[in-house]
């Protein structure tokens, strides 16, 4: 094991963590998901974002279809799916993809379609982007367990 | 299920652990983590996503399970449908669970008969706790079956659950009299169990809420040995939690902005630092001025008529002092000291109502006023002045800390007082749920979701910097038009309300002769 690297790629690891968090990409919940991971479930955040990633795809894509036509919009169902999208969001810690369907919520209590199209676009924005970032921390987590080394503990605070 | 002394006292030793649950939820995301929550608090548990499973599961053997949790919004089924079936099949304790913390959603949990209304994202501090729900409600079926009986039964059923009750450990013997409180001197106390309920709620919306007189709802509800009494307190009890429940609503919308602000500006100082100075100086010192807003506490609420019989409820019970209202005085005679500390909050209530979400507090002030009911005289509160004195700073300390642990998501703050002392005053005779209860809240809506005061809650990520550090890095939506709308809609802390109205509404249920056994603040009622 070359305990330089694994050094580097530890601190790498950390000060992306790190940044995501200032970034405002995860919060807390997902701090708490990282606690509950252990030998006995090894993969436990990563299957849950997993889940959460798929959800997020096929809630927007129901959503557009709701979205599409101006002049008969379900708004019904654009709302049952911001909910729905909000409480897995929550629950996994993105925060960002939360934010945005807080306010499409509002756009859909008003049944502002425009306002609605803009916040779906933006919530697979969110989301798409999430699933990037945290690929590349899951990356640097097997490249560290690759070289030797430990996933370090990364202290938000 | 018949099981032998040593078996029973084994089951007792290990619970919690190994409760069974059963968790629904049609969100694959949610279920997977709410599944190792569960595992982590050593729970065994069953999940599905339908609703339809879950209840053939639950009719197959219902007593395959001890507790329930179930999302609200589901496709297949209404949570809200599930939760009554299962109420009214099985009776099983039900926590719901929602992204909605709207309280509309959070009194229809209620009324469906949900022990408690959890928020997503739920925390395992929260899911530590639910126990209590299955032990409260098997203590509500031994009473029941009392109630129904006249006497003490010496059923096996109840028997068994009874044992995971450490009170009752030493009276295995007794087992023929158990449902004999030993401290009962008083008549037989009238246990609104779920059903009970259910026809007083009936007969409730038959009349209308406004015209609900006791003589009549007890004539429809048509309950042997139930009295015009029984009623009467329980009448009282309901609309006082209905009114609270429609007064914070009205008062969230009044104080949002400045609340949530005010959260985000001080959560960074920590929770005890933040919440503990300001409760202070509400409560320090200022008897007199809670004295005076405890009496005006009913008028600016408006209630009306609910104001004319809950100040007949608050009338002293004990035979010093003069009284409106007959029976409260049963209900209300055994009642521990907790009243002290529920007047001191009450004060630090009044204060705190400028300042932070008042929905917090509401409940320990309807808490009290439900169970104490001289505070609101206040030739009485002057004889209390030196009680609050020495009670005042540890009991605002642990109410600031409830104060914080339900309007801020602050995953650690956890002591809940006011569950602590509710419970207690109506049902003391299980100290289980009292003076060995962790610290954990248990309020009855927990409120994490908020989109910036989540953030807000950890000191690294503070919402305000948020917001100037990467209002660049947002898309199309700004950051502070995200923000906004977290804060005009996320702010809003109706868990301790919810919180509250579940203690309510279970000290309606469980109503049960208590004798005192605090031992602070000697405060005593004659």
């Amino acid at each position: 094991m070359n305990t330089i690297v694994v050094a580097q790629l530890q601190r790498q690891f950390q000060d992306y963590m790190v940044s995501l968090y200032q970034q405002g990409y995860l919060d807390n919940q997902f701090t708490e998901l990282r606690k509950l991971q252990d030998e006995g479930s090894p993969d436990f955040v990563a299957e849950v974002v997993s889940l959460f990633f798929d959800d997020c795809a096929k809630l927007i894509n129901d959503m557009s279809i709701s979205l599409e036509r101006p002049d008969h919009v379900d708004f019904k169902q654009v709302d049952s799916g911001v909910h729905q999208l909000k409480g897995s969001s929550s629950s996994v810690g993105a925060r960002r993809v939360k934010n945005v369907c807080i306010a499409f919520k509002e756009c859909c209590d008003v049944q502002n379609r425009e306002g609605c199209l803009r916040c779906l676009q933006q919530v697979d924005y969110e989301y798409k982007m999430l699933k990037t970032k945290l690929q590349d921390l899951f990356n640097l987590e097997q490249q560290i367990l690759q070289a030797g080394g430990t996933i370090p503990q990364v202290d938000i605070n | 299920m018949t099981m032998t002394i040593e078996q029973e006292i084994e089951v007792l030793d290990q619970f919690p652990i190994g409760m069974r649950v059963l968790a629904v939820d049609d969100d694959q995301t949610c279920l997977r983590i709410l599944q190792t929550l569960l595992h982590r608090c050593q729970y065994h548990v069953t999940t599905t996503n339908q609703a339809q499973t879950a209840l053939e599961m639950l009719r197959e053997n219902k007593n395959k399970f001890d507790l329930v949790i179930s999302d609200v919004d589901m496709p297949d089924m209404d949570g809200f449908k599930l939760l009554e079936l299962v109420g009214l099949e099985m009776d099983l304790p039900v926590i719901m669970l929602s992204a909605h913390s709207d309280p509309k959603y959070v009194m229809k949990g209620v009324k469906h008969g949900a022990c408690d209304y959890l928020l997503k994202p739920v925390r395992i501090e929260e899911l530590k706790n639910i126990w209590q729900h299955v032990v409260r409600k098997s203590k509500l079926k031994k009473n029941k079956s009392s109630v129904s009986n006249g006497t003490g039964n010496s059923d096996k059923a109840n028997n068994n659950r009874k044992r995971k009750e450490q009170y009752e450990e030493e009276e295995e013997e007794e087992r023929g009299n158990e449902n004999d409180d030993p401290t009962a001197q008083k008549k037989p106390r009238v246990l609104w169990t779920h059903e009970l309920h259910n026809k007083f709620l009936a007969a409730v919306d038959h009349l209308g809420v406004e015209k609900a007189v006791p003589k009549k709802i007890l004539d429809l509800m048509n309950v042997d040995k139930l009295t015009r009494e029984n009623v009467a307190s329980h009448l009282q009890k309901f609309r006082v939690a209905l009114k609270k429940v429609s007064d914070e609503a009205n008062q969230q919308a009044n104080r949002v902005a400045i609340d949530s602000h005010l959260m985000q500006m001080t959560s960074h100082k920590g929770v005890g630092g933040f919440y503990h100075h300001r409760a202070i100086p509400v409560g320090s010192g200022q008897f007199h001025g809670g004295a005076t807003m405890m009496r005006h506490y009913p008028s600016n609420r408006n209630l009306g008529r609910v104001n004319s019989l809950a100040g007949g409820m608050f009338q002293p019970v004990s035979s010093s002092f003069p009284r409106n209202h007959n029976d409260g005085g049963n209900i209300l005679q055994g009642l521990p000291l907790p009243p002290l500390e529920e007047l001191q909050i009450n004060k630090a209530y009044q204060s705190f109502n400028s300042q932070q979400n008042s929905l917090m507090v509401a409940p320990n002030n309807l808490l009290l006023l439900e169970g104490h009911p001289q505070s609101s005289s206040p030739s009485l509160n002057q004889g209390f002045s030196p009680h609050f004195e020495i009670n005042n700073n540890k009991r605002l300390e642990h109410w600031s800390n409830t104060v914080l642990s339900t309007n801020m998501p602050q995953r650690n703050v956890h002591s809940k007082p006011d569950t602590l002392e509710w419970t207690t005053f109506c049902d003391s005779a299980s100290p289980l749920v009292n003076p060995n209860l962790d610290t954990s809240s248990t309020s009855f809506c927990r409120n994490t979701d908020f989109g910036s005061s989540n953030a807000a809650q950890t000191d690294f990520f503070h919402p305000l910097q948020m917001n100037q550090q990467h209002a660049s890095n947002w898309g199309p939506m700004t950051e502070a038009q995200l923000f906004r709308n977290c804060d005009s809609k996320e702010g809003l802390h109706m868990a301790s309300d919810a919180g509250s109205l579940d203690d309510i509404v279970n000290s309606l249920m469980t109503q049960e002769q208590s004798p005192t056994d605090f031992s602070e603040g000697g405060w005593v009622m004659v």
